[in-house]
């Protein structure tokens, strides 16, 4: 039998040696008896666990005066290092600041680091996890129904799979009508996540078909804030708008899926035969879930998905054509918006903190020099190498711990402040905090920056011996080792400010020309807000059309609106309705090659309202009612790709597909042109644009924009109460100034704009801070020297010159090599930028002027003080 | 001075030594106490507790050769040295003290 080689040298390890002999011969007796190998490492490990903290306790007691000793003299290094920082008061306070910054900026950063991207999923296996949905030529798309249960029927890949579809819910009951966010989904969808209900039941396919009596799970917080914590819940009715759902479930606390949700119902309630879930070519927002069987890859499972969608393109040629299909971990999918500016900023905290560090040593090398006397004297006095370097390191210590404690305090203030900050829909970022693993990251943080910044000066003190440096203090002399280091480390200091400072200006660059971008609207004093007509009662379009007649008329009347509009799709938010369509005077392309537009809906005031220019033609009015004649208003890039170089007036366009009939896709005229709003965000090129008039596409859901003479945020709950005039129980949607809608657009910019803004402040604060210390060092240092030059006739303005061309000396040779890293780090933020390329010339261009001015002026501030040296007194002392 | 009281698995692990008399080394004295103590022993557990009472006298041990089924390695046999026979006794008679007058209550009804 092979001899456990392994087992028997842990064990040698453990025991003591003259025990381990007889413990390994009885254990291989056993062995040859039983032949059982688990056996004998399970009884090598219980030995092994018995014996490893008995031979702390032996080591205790044998060496127990030895380390008293030892004890004691920590305890005296820890008293010299206490009174030797009281000493001077401002060595501490400016490392203990530069700590607490570097430490609580890493910490915050990290904490949201580790909340969204690391934390794993709160579902049962979440590695096995994938997010599926369906691609519109390589775009990302939701599915069609159809072809979701194709795809849930031929796919071998799976252990199971859930659809669903984000949907917000108007709650009724006490108080204010609310929307509450929520979500449809297919009876397995909480079995296919593993998420238990911590009270009732799951959903059963029963409840997930049309016409099936309505039930609801909610969420923790749903119950315990909205229904008491009722302990009878289930069993409860919630009354929604769309229908009275009686309460099965409730969420454990902390569930979570792509967004909060509060209200969960059967998908299959909303599948009637004429809902338009059943035609292929509609794709309503449908998502999936899946997971995997055990040992099956995402790449495998991709490779499945593309060959169904293969088949069903060859099945459904009408509406499958540009469609494929496509999964990704359920984790990247969640984080895939803001994975890449966290990086970027995790990457940047990273160089802040380094900074911190290298401009602590920085200090701690010039203290060390300045201590050379003392430190000298003690060696003298026959203090080991050891020991002073110990002394130096109990030092450093404190101060990191010290700015471990201060940076932990910091990292909660400036994670409250970032959280604010964040833009709305990134996942899971109500549940970062400041938690375990942040505090243990702070202060490992603590500990590194310690021993990295500690070791500088602590090599530098090995090297001293009594009689050499006896001898080197008192005759103060041009070049020593620690006004070397002291440089090195100032020119990585400048480059790591350069690179922050880097970041920061192309991050300002596309500030300013996200916030230059030409929107097409004019923003200010517009009031927006959202409503809904969901539920059987607003089946009749003819109410609808009512409806918005008369909460138009009601809106004009509240003080301060100027002008009101209704649309399905606003500006910056995005489109709503996207669709294929066909010109009448053109040939028909081929499916694949059918043009696209987002179609919006909107009432007649909608252009005069938003400050939309009508180019051609004329906006709608009174004439374009429900009976009357179709009508489209195409906007320029519609037109000026349509009909280049012809008058887009008079032509005829048909949204849908060439089969879709008159009765849905009516041809439609062309009665006017606009100029271009930006509809998806500020950052993305405008789509082609129809608008149609409401009244004759009468939506269920509309946007409410107001034109108004004073503040919009101040009108909003006028605005609710005229809504809810007309329709009690309505309720009105996120009120916002537009302005703010566009501020949200670009927050994730902005975010990464402020973060690295004052990063950047921060850098460039250390740098000069740094740099001015070493300047004026060496200006004490070569006191002697100034006098003698001065003596033999160097002019004021020539000793002047010399500091400072030595410290710019060192600031140039910094930014040369942040320079190059700039130029290779900016491409981290390229995700993030808008109107300017990652290695943008100019920008560093200009960072690194402004850096090299602030050095030359950091240096100038000391050397002025050389220049006035009474050459006299210098020589005298 | 007095032996300090023994620990239960003290006195079991001394028993069996005495039962064994010049065959108790570490199998022996595991296997004795699985076959009529009904313990389970955890190797670690028993090496241990065997240098415990080596430590405080109450048992010693002699190196003997070891077989090619031990690969060479020694054996080391156990006896209980008069201490140790001294501390059993002073357990026992703790134990009987005890039991004195509990015979109503504890007698197992046979």
């Amino acid at each position: 039998m092979k001899r456990p080689r392994l087992a028997e040298w842990i064990l040698r390890r453990a025991v003591p040696p003259h025990a381990a002999d007889a413990i390994l011969g009885d254990l291989f007796e056993e062995l040859h008896a039983s032949g059982n190998r688990a056996r004998f490492v399970l009884n090598v490990c219980s030995i092994v666990v018995r014996y490893a903290p008995r031979s702390f306790r032996r080591d205790r007691t044998l060496t127990k005066e030895r380390k008293a000793a030892r004890m004691e003299s920590l305890l005296l290094d820890l008293k010299y290092a206490a009174r030797s920082l009281a000493k001077r008061p401002s060595f501490p306070i400016v490392v203990l600041t530069t700590l607490a910054l570097g430490i609580g900026a890493a910490t915050a950063i990290f904490s949201i680091v580790d909340g969204i991207l690391l934390r794993p999923l709160p579902y049962a296996d979440p590695e096995r996890l994938v997010f599926v949905n369906e691609t519109d030529a390589g775009r990302r798309m939701t599915f069609a129904w159809p072809n979701y249960k194709d795809l849930r029927e031929r796919a071998q890949s799976y252990e199971s799979i859930a659809c669903n579809q984000g949907n917000d819910f108007s709650v009724l009951g006490d108080g204010r009508p609310r929307r509450l966010p929520g979500r449809l989904v297919c009876a397995p969808f909480f079995d296919v996540l593993g998420v238990r209900m911590q009270a009732g039941r799951n959903f059963t396919a029963d409840d997930d078909r049309d016409g099936a009596s309505p039930v609801a799970i909610v969420s923790d917080r749903f119950w315990r804030e909205e229904l008491g914590g009722d302990p009878a819940v289930v069993g409860r009715t919630l009354r929604t708008a769309e229908r009275t759902f009686t309460i099965v479930g409730v969420l454990p606390p902390g569930f979570w899926f792509a967004r909060p949700g509060d209200v969960f119902a059967p998908i299959g309630l909303t599948m009637t035969k004429d809902s338009g879930w059943h035609d292929r070519g509609n794709h309503f927002g449908l998502n999936a879930v899946a997971r995997l069987k055990p040992g099956v890859t995402v790449a495998r499972a991709n490779e499945e998905i593309s060959r169904i969608y293969e088949q069903l393109k060859r099945e459904y040629p009408n509406s499958n054509a540009r469609t494929g299909g496509q999964l990704m971990p359920l984790a990247d999918r969640f984080v895939d918006q803001i994975q890449g500016t966290l990086v970027a900023l995790m990457g940047a905290v990273g160089f802040l903190l380094l900074l911190a560090c290298v401009n602590v040593a920085n200090l701690l090398v010039g203290r060390g020099a300045a201590r050379e006397h003392e430190l000298a004297i003690r060696a003298a006095l026959g203090g080991s190498r050891w020991r002073l370097v110990r002394q130096l390191l109990v030092e450093s210590t404190l101060l990191s711990l010290g700015g471990g404690i201060l940076g932990i305090a910091v990292a909660a203030w400036l994670l409250q402040t970032l959280i604010a900050l964040t833009p709305e829909g990134i996942p899971r970022i109500e549940q970062v905090r400041l938690n375990r693993t942040s505090l243990l990251f702070g202060f490992a943080a603590a500990t590194a920056c310690g021993l990295l910044f500690g070791a500088f000066p602590a090599l530098q003190a090995s090297g001293v011996r009594g009689r050499h440096l006896l001898a080197r203090a008192s005759r103060t002399s041009a070049a020593g080792s620690p006004r070397r280091t002291r440089r090195v480390l100032m020119a990585v200091e400048t480059a790591l400010a350069l690179i922050l400072l880097a970041g920061c200006g192309l991050m300002a660059r596309t500030m300013l020309h996200l916030n230059a971008v030409e929107t097409g609207f004019r923003p200010d004093h517009l009031l927006t807000a959202r409503v809904i007509l969901s539920g059987t009662p607003w089946d009749n379009p003819d109410r609808r059309i009512t409806f918005y007649d008369a909460v138009l008329a009601r809106l004009r009347e509240v003080p301060g609106v100027t002008n009101a509009a209704l649309t399905l799709s606003l500006p910056i938010e995005g489109s709503n309705w996207g669709s294929v369509f066909m010109v009448r005077d053109k040939p028909v392309p081929p499916r694949a090659e059918l043009p696209t537009s987002a179609f919006v809906p909107i009432t007649p005031d909608y252009f005069a309202t938003m400050g939309i220019t009508l180019r051609a033609g004329r906006a709608f009015d009174a004439r374009d009612h429900a009976k009357s004649a179709r009508a489209v208003i195409v906007n320029d890039t519609f037109a000026s790709q349509l009909w280049p170089g012809e008058n887009p007036i008079g032509k005829f366009i048909k949204q849908g597909w060439p089969e879709t009939s008159e009765e849905f896709a009516p041809w439609r005229e062309v009665v006017g042109v606009v100029n271009d709003v930006k509809l998806n965000g500020v950052d993305q090129d405008t789509p082609k644009q129809a608008f149609l008039p409401l009244a004759q596409n009468p939506s269920r859901s509309v946007a409410i924009v107001l034109r108004t003479s004073t503040e919009p945020a101040s009108i909003a709950r006028a605005v609710e109460a005229a809504v809810q005039s007309v329709e009690k129980e309505l309720p009105v949607i996120r009120p916002m100034p537009m302005t703010q809608m566009m501020q949200n657009a670009v927050a994730r910019q902005r975010l990464s704009a402020v973060i690295l803004g004052v990063f950047a402040i921060v850098a460039i604060v250390l740098a000069a801070v740094g740099l001015y210390g070493v300047v004026a060092h060496s200006v004490t240092e070569r006191t002697r020297e100034i006098g003698v030059r001065m003596a033999l006739g160097a002019e004021r303005g020539q000793v002047q010159r010399l500091f400072v061309v030595h410290g710019v000396i060192t600031a140039i040779a910094g930014t040369i090599a942040g320079l190059a890293g700039a130029a290779i780090l900016s491409r981290w933020l390229e995700t993030m930028l808008f109107g300017v390329k990652p290695a943008d010339p100019s920008t560093l261009a200009a960072v690194a002027l402004l850096l090299l001015i602030v050095s030359a002026a950091a240096c100038y501030i000391p050397a002025r003080r050389a220049a006035r040296v009474d050459p006299l007194v210098a020589l005298r002392e | 001075m007095p032996p300090a009281p023994l620990g239960e698995l003290e006195q079991l692990i001394l028993l069996a030594a005495l039962r064994l008399g010049a065959e108790a080394y570490g199998v022996s004295i595991a296997r004795e106490l699985e076959a009529h103590a009904g313990r389970r022993l955890s190797r670690g557990a028993l090496y241990t507790s065997l240098e415990r009472l080596e430590l405080k006298g109450l048992i010693r041990w002699k190196l003997e050769a070891g077989g090619p089924e031990r690969r060479g390695l020694p054996r080391r046999t156990y006896s209980v040295t008069p201490r140790g026979v001294a501390a059993l006794r002073a357990s026992q008679r703790i134990l009987r003290r005890m039991w004195r007058g509990l015979d109503d209550v504890l007698k197992e009804s046979s």
